[in-house]
Formats: structure tokens, C-alpha cells, sequence
């Protein structure tokens, strides 16, 4: 993709966030995409390490939960401003995740998510039982100062507001990986994941690319579970616990984890559905399953993939078209 | 000094009780095509795995450009020079051919690693399917294609497992030629494990005969082929 493209592409995605932000009056509908936003970064960091490693992980809900309980303890004990607060967090999500990522990544396939599903809710039992840091089962509230970044905090309680802060956020992730993943990085860790024998035949070694797509994916997530703190103001074990990463999971299959804005996509659709079909039935989940079921028998690359072919297809007819008109 | 660029020297690799190869020496001079034949499960690909740093040495050295490589990874021993390619196409099935060659010339430090790619992808006659996903080439083009990742940065030693397995006879034949021309025009020297006896006979300058693990002929292809015991073990009284 060239710099033009991607430049065009970002200006019109936030041009298209702000359109959203202006047009929708609704503040239940804006609170509604706006989570939708946050659990689209989510899904990100989750289908980046699908994408990049080819390998599933049932316990990328610790970073999510993890960075507002960071901020948060970090906050009540009043141990350093929130913006330094922020980015101290997500480094250390980056460095955590690296130095864990260095032993498990080595772990092949399904055992590799049972060791992020047991890591994962190991946090998840930490942090509901100590009562005296996290609040235990109660969850904590986050202690946001009165402004953030140069923000006010009244001005980010208004709907169209946060909704285009975490777009925003959303958007520049995306710009951040389609810059980091056209690169070397990118190809290094396709090749690794293709073929990781071949990789190490042509120099490559191949421990490091992966533990950092694993830094990298949970850096992403920790974004996410960021936003959620901030748009809450509040975070309780239940953000950590697997069926938090397993709805992830269900965005990515659902959107497609091919394409970078697979999943984005599948989190808007997931929340749609939740919200129109939680209208309509109880147990709506049941029919999000149905759902799940044929997008993956149907189309495995997901909603992404379907609309990929579909285009590519559209365009081969009228190129086709067009070389029959000539003749 | 020998101007050998490899030498296995008394190679055993044993799984427990099995010995898969039991104190296997052999030489491979610069420029040289060493042809390795022998039954199914003789050892031949075991003792590639074994000089590549694949599968770990019970016994025995492996020196590369007269450097103990023995105790080596793959990785490092691939840097000094040491290549090879897989019994099973082993290519980056999701990437383009020239992105993968190209990665593949830089991670092996070639400063202008587009000129490596683009003379690789020449020579195997891979240059008008750059753009083409690997997985969308056919087989022989694939075979090519693994031939190419293990051609970039300029190996001394090439070690092919079965590269005609698949192929069909001008396929075959076209790739025999390619590797003898290779030899010179490259500087490289092959070490080839090949069943295809029409083809190892046609191009090897020394040809080894493994049985159970074990050598059981080593020489010119000529000798090697007159040798009884070769006959009754492999070729067959009508070879």
C-alpha cells in the first residue's frame, strides 16, 4: 500500500468517525459504537497474533483488563500524572508480554492457548481476591484526573466526544500496524509463521519475531482495555476473565482476521447484533452462534474475506468488460 | 590442505537402540556434485539432517570450509554457507516469490539484496512469476522456488534432498542441467540425495551408496555402478 493510500485511507476513516460523532444524536447509539470501538481494538491485538504468528490465544483479556487495573492502582496511590501513568503502563504491557512471550511462543498450537487460557486466569483469580488493591469481586473506580492529555474530563463525559477518541485511537492503531507490518517486520513474521523451519534455513531466528507479535498484540489489547477504563471509569475482574478474550475470538472469526479491518468489523457487527437481537430474545448469543457457524463454514475468512472476493470478483468482470468493449 | 568445502566425519546418529546412520564419512571438494543414493530409510536424508544441524550428532564432526561446525544451529550454520532444500517443497506459501527470495537474500546479509533476488529468480527462471503467491505456482515452479531460497546468498555447500521428486522427465532433466551449470557459474558444490538414478549418474562427479544406515560404495559413477554389491543392495542385476 502506497503512503498515499495510506494517508487517504486514515484521513477518510477519521473524516468518517467525525461524520459519525456530528450526525448521530443519540447518546445511547454513541455509548453503544463507542464500546463497539473499544472492543475493535481489542479484537485487533487478538487477530494480530492470529495473523502474524498463527496462533490463537484465549488470554489476551489480561491485557485488556490488566491496563485499567494498572492505571487505576497507579492513580489511588498517586505515584506519578495519568498521561505518564498511561504510557508507563502500556510499556510495561509491551515488556511484560515480551519477556513471557520469549518462553511460550515456543509452545506450538493448542498448548499454546491453554498456557495464555491458565495465565490469563490466574490474573483473573488475583485480582478478584485481593480486596485490599483491586477491590476484589467489586471492581475499583479510576481516579482520571480532571484533565487528560489536555482534555477535560466534562468534555469527554459528552457521547460524541469519547466515541471519537477511541475512534481515533482505533484508527491510528491501524495506521501504526499497516506501517510496522508492509516492512521488514512484516515479512519476517509472515515467513515465520509460513514455514518456521525454512525461516531458520534463511537466516531468520525465529524466537524473537514471534515473542514481539505477541508484545505487539498485547500492547494493542492494553490500548483497548485503556479505553475501556477511561470510558467507564471503572474496571472489576469480570474484564479479565476468558469469555472477555473469548468474545474477542468470536469478533475475529466473525470479521476476518486477514484483513486488518476484519476485525474492527466483526466487533461493530457483534454489537449490533447484540443490541438489535437482545431486543428480540434472551438468548441472542444462541443465535450469534448460528450465525458464527455459517460464517465459518461459509466463509472462514470471514465478513473481511467475503467482501474481498466479492470486490475482487466485481473487478475482474469489469476488467474483463472493458478488454471485450476494446475488442 | 584438502580443497574440500565439507567433510562428515564418522557421523552416527542414533534413536535409542536405532542406528539411523552409524559412522558415515564423506568428503565433498569445491565444485564437486556428490550424489547420495540408497533404499528408503538407508540414512541418506539422516546425514543431511546431521550436517545441517537438524537432527544432533551422537557421534562424529561436521566441518564446513575445514570450521567445526558440529555443534552449530541451523541458523548460524546457514550464515557460514551451508544450504539446503527439503524432501518436501518447503516455500512461504502465503508470499509472493520475489518477497520471499528478496527476505530471504537480506536476512542472509547481501548488502543489495533486490540485485541477489532478481539474479536468483534469472537463474531458476522464476523472474516472470515474481508477483505470483507461492501457492498459487505449480509444483515444478515450487520445487524451483525452494531451489531459489536455498540458492540466495551465495551458499559454498548445497545439499539437496530429492529436489526431482514430483517432477516430471523434462522437469527432471531440465533441473539436472540447471545444477551442473549451477556449480561452475556459481561457485557452488552439491551434496544430492536423489532417487532418480538416470539423473544422479548423469551429473554426479562421486557417487556414496547407503544400506542400513551405512556406506557401502563410494567413488566414480562408473565404479560405483559396476560394483556387485551395489547391484544386489540397490540398482538390481539389470542396472
Amino acid at each position: 500500500m502506497s503512503n498515499l493510500r495510506v494517508g487517504m485511507s486514515t484521513a477518510a476513516a477519521l473524516a468518517a468517525g467525525a461524520a459519525v460523532a456530528l450526525l448521530v444524536s443519540s447518546g445511547t447509539v454513541l455509548s453503544l459504537l463507542t464500546q463497539a470501538v473499544i472492543y475493535a481494538v481489542f479484537a485487533t491485538g487478538i487477530a494480530l497474533l492470529l495473523r502474524q504468528n498463527g496462533m490463537v490465544s484465549f488470554g489476551h483479556a489480561l491485557f485488556f483488563g490488566v491496563s485499567g487495573y494498572a492505571v487505576g492502582i497507579v492513580l489511588q496511590l498517586k505515584l506519578m500524572p495519568a498521561e505518564l501513568a498511561v504510557l508507563v503502563t502500556l510499556a510495561g504491557i509491551a515488556l511484560a508480554a515480551f519477556a513471557v512471550g520469549l518462553v511460550i511462543v515456543r509452545v506450538p498450537g493448542v498448548a499454546f492457548s491453554m498456557l495464555t487460557l491458565a495465565i490469563g486466569q490466574m490474573f483473573f483469580l488475583t485480582a478478584s481476591r485481593s480486596r485490599g488493591l483491586t477491590g476484589g469481586a467489586d471492581g475499583m473506580n479510576i481516579d482520571w484526573p480532571a484533565t487528560l492529555f489536555g482534555v477535560p474530563q466534562s468534555l469527554l463525559a459528552r457521547p460524541a466526544v469519547m466515541f471519537m477518541v477511541c475512534w481515533s485511537v482505533l484508527v491510528l492503531v491501524m495506521l501504526l500496524l499497516v506501517l510496522v507490518l508492509r516492512g521488514r517486520f512484516g515479512a519476517i513474521t509472515e515467513a515465520v509463521r509460513d514455514n518456521e523451519e525454512r525461516a531458520r534455513f534463511i537466516g531468520i531466528r525465529t524466537l524473537m519475531p514471534r515473542a514481539a507479535v505477541y508484545a505487539l498484540s498485547a500492547t494493542v489489547a492494553g490500548v483497548g482495555g485503556l479505553l475501556s477504563a477511561l470510558n467507564t471509569g471503572f474496571v472489576s475482574p469480570e474484564i479479565l476473565h476468558w469469555s472477555v478474550s473469548g468474545v474477542g475470538l468470536m469478533m475475529v472469526v466473525v470479521g476476518g482476521y486477514k484483513a486488518l479491518w476484519g476485525p474492527p468489523l466483526g466487533a461493530i457487527v457483534y454489537f449490533l447484533a447484540r443490541d438489535v437481537l437482545g431486543d428480540y430474545a434472551n438468548h441472542w448469543m444462541a443465535i450469534f452462534g448460528i450465525a458464527l457457524i455459517a460464517v465459518i463454514v461459509f466463509s472462514p475468512t470471514g465478513i473481511a474475506g467475503a467482501l474481498q472476493r466479492l470486490f475482487k470478483g466485481r473487478k475482474t468482470v469489469l476488467a474483463a468488460g472493458a478488454v471485450a468493449a476494446r475488442h | 590442505m584438502s580443497d574440500y568445502v565439507l567433510q562428515a566425519q564418522d557421523v552416527a546418529i542414533h534413536y535409542g537402540g536405532v542406528k539411523a546412520v552409524d559412522g558415515v564419512s564423506l568428503t565433498l571438494e569445491r565444485g564437486q556434485i556428490h550424489g547420495l543414493i540408497g533404499p528408503n530409510g538407508a540414512g541418506k536424508s539422516t546425514v543431511i539432517d546431521a550436517i545441517t544441524g537438524r537432527t544432533r550428532l551422537t557421534r562424529g564432526k561436521v566441518m564446513l570450509g575445514g570450521e567445526d561446525v558440529s555443534e552449530l544451529g541451523t541458523t548460524e550454520r546457514r550464515m557460514r554457507g551451508l544450504s539446503r532444500s527439503f524432501q518436501r517443497t518447503s516455500i512461504f506459501g502465503q508470499m509472493a516469490v520475489r518477497k520471499q527470495v528478496e527476505l530471504a537474500s537480506h536476512k542472509m546479509g547481501v548488502k543489495d539484496s533486490d540485485a541477489d533476488a532478481d539474479a536468483v529468480l534469472k537463474e531458476l527462471g522464476l523472474t516472470p512469476l515474481a508477483d505470483v503467491t507461492a501457492e498459487d505456482l505449480g509444483y515444478g515452479e515450487q520445487r524451483r522456488l525452494d531451489l531459489a531460497l536455498a540458492l540466495v546468498g551465495r551458499p559454498s555447500v548445497l545439499l539437496l534432498d530429492e529436489p526431482m521428486a514430483g517432477l516430471s522427465v523434462k522437469e527432471s532433466l531440465d533441473l539436472a542441467k540447471h545444477l551442473k551449470a549451477l556449480t561452475s557459474r556459481w561457485d557452488v558444490s552439491v551434496l544430492l540425495v536423489e532417487h532418480d538414478m538416470d539423473v544422479v549418474f548423469g551429473i554426479s562427479d562421486v557417487v556414496t551408496v547407503f544400506e542400513l544406515g551405512r556406506v557401502i560404495a563410494n567413488g566414480a559413477p562408473a565404479a560405483v555402478r559396476a560394483d556387485p554389491r551395489v547391484r544386489e543392495a540397490y540398482l538390481g542385476s539389470a542396472a
